[in-house]
């Protein structure tokens, strides 16, 4: 199967602090990744490293096969926004344009990178909105939405872009208990219709139910990789084993 | 009783040509400081740090010191400085005047825009950023209009402090409100006036918030 995301020894500090010490994982084609781990053990930089937001100091990042990161450099401006735009990302806190209405969120970027015609664009926004159950919302503002209707609109923006890749950097861990399923549903429609994705989440029930394979970090190296089975029922790594009798 | 309403409609229109020149004062100042102290925000937040620092000690200078050394400095001042004084001359009061207060108004401007940019939560560059938007794009159709909205408070508190300010235009020897009250006050030997011009500065101040107001709401998010 194709590879979608191939980490290498990944590492990143913070100034003395090495968030990321070696990490390396591969991704396939329609594979629903869950990465869980203790706070702190850099599950998000992770994330961020491979949409950009982080700086990577060291080890290679491909994605579908092309080197986003390889021997300390990044690929050349035009290949690295190339690749960024096959990925779509979603974050904790939604970060909606305030100042824009749910179809202005969806369009302001597809229309200003010319993705294409307006129309086109209109077409698909009202289709994305239909997916995730928000057509009635297309005028409202973000601040009349719920948590949960925030986070859909929220995904429904990123596929606007028509990514290959779709990372989520705990999509629930804002919105009360009672929204996370409204938005893990989305999720998991998204991985019927086989969608690469990486989540970063807590919902261990949930990784456990639609993931395919589960990367469990720790301290910035990866503790284990495998399908949930494999890394939450019988791992016998004790760190793994503590993590999960302390959220379970 | 008579006499004080006679003189206050015998001179009313000498204190509307008054108001006339505070509110164009207002006017112009406002209309150039505005945008002039949007650039120096993003001149003060911008990548070039010498561009900054001289933008940082221009911010310092005109906050740091009066608005009235400001003014007399513009008018009085500049036709001295050596060599080049006769370069820099403002061929009229008004005109001086104008430059002196937006030089000083677009410096604070620049500090309240400068808030409003750092109240704009970093989420919204890095979704801007994640959604392939340039940086030029983010700072147009997503950063500024939320600095602009969070910064509408502030700005509208200096607008005010602004119509009041005009007063210190009285100096250079324009016949603003201030002026013309206190003119009429000399020679009427009666200080009603004075009450008046209050109200007038009120009337202005008020007109001001109302219009902020609206804005603030039609704005909000």
């Amino acid at each position: 199967m194709k590879k979608m995301i191939e980490v290498k020894n990944l590492k990143k500090s913070f100034g003395d602090l090495q968030v990321l010490k070696d990490v390396s994982f591969d991704i396939s084609e329609g594979e629903v990744v869950a990465v869980l781990g203790p706070s702190g053990s850099g599950k998000s930089t992770m994330l961020r490293c491979l949409i950009d937001l982080e700086t990577i100091d060291g080890g290679s990042v491909l994605i579908e096969g092309e080197s986003f990161f390889k021997d300390g450099a990044y690929a050349k401006k035009k290949q690295k926004k190339a690749i960024l735009d096959k990925m779509g990302m979603v974050f904790q806190h939604f970060n909606l344009f305030p100042h824009m209405n749910i179809t202005e969120n969806m369009l302001c970027a597809p229309l200003c990178t010319k993705q294409g015609s307006k129309k086109e664009l209109q077409a698909l926004c009202s289709e994305l909105l239909e997916k995730v159950g928000l057509s009635d919302k297309k005028d409202a503002m973000p601040s009349q939405l719920s948590g949960g209707q925030k986070q859909r609109v929220a995904i429904a923006r990123a596929l606007m872009r028509k990514p290959d890749i779709m990372l989520f950097d705990e999509p629930t861990s804002a919105l009360d208990p009672e929204l996370t399923k409204e938005v893990l549903d989305v999720i998991k429609e998204l991985s019927a219709e086989k969608m690469t994705m990486v989540i970063v989440t807590h919902e261990i029930g949930f990784a456990a139910e639609a993931a395919d394979k589960i990367v469990f970090l720790d301290e910035g190296v990866v503790a284990a990789c495998g399908t949930p089975d494999e890394v939450l029922k019988n791992s016998g790594n004790e760190r793994i084993n503590a993590f999960l009798n302390k959220v379970m | 009783m008579t006499g004080i309403i006679g003189n206050l409609i015998k001179w009313t229109p000498y204190m509307l040509s008054g108001c006339a020149l505070t509110i164009k004062l207002f006017l112009i100042v406002i209309v150039f400081s505005l945008p002039f102290g949007l650039l120096l925000t993003f001149l003060y937040t911008g990548k070039s740090k010498i561009i900054g620092a001289v933008v940082g000690f221009y911010i310092l200078v005109m906050r740091g010191t009066p608005l009235l050394l400001q003014i007399f400095f513009v008018w009085y001042g500049l036709p001295f400085i050596p060599k080049i004084g006769k370069y820099v001359t403002f061929s009229d009061r008004f005109t001086a005047g104008c430059v002196a207060y937006i030089f000083n108004y677009a410096a604070y401007f620049a500090e309240i825009f400068r808030g409003g940019l750092l109240s704009v939560d970093k989420g919204q560059f890095e979704a801007a950023k994640v959604l392939g938007l340039s940086e030029t794009q983010t700072t147009f159709k997503i950063v500024l209009p939320q600095m602009i909205r969070i910064s509408l408070p502030a700005v509208s508190n200096e607008a005010i402090i602004l119509i009041k300010d005009t007063a210190l235009i009285t100096t250079l020897g324009l016949y603003d409100l201030l002026k013309v009250t206190n003119n009429i006050v000399n020679t009427t030997t009666n200080i009603t006036a004075f009450g008046v011009a209050a109200c007038f500065y009120l009337i202005m101040s008020s007109v001001l918030t109302v219009v902020f107001n609206r804005l603030e709401k039609k704005y909000a998010f």
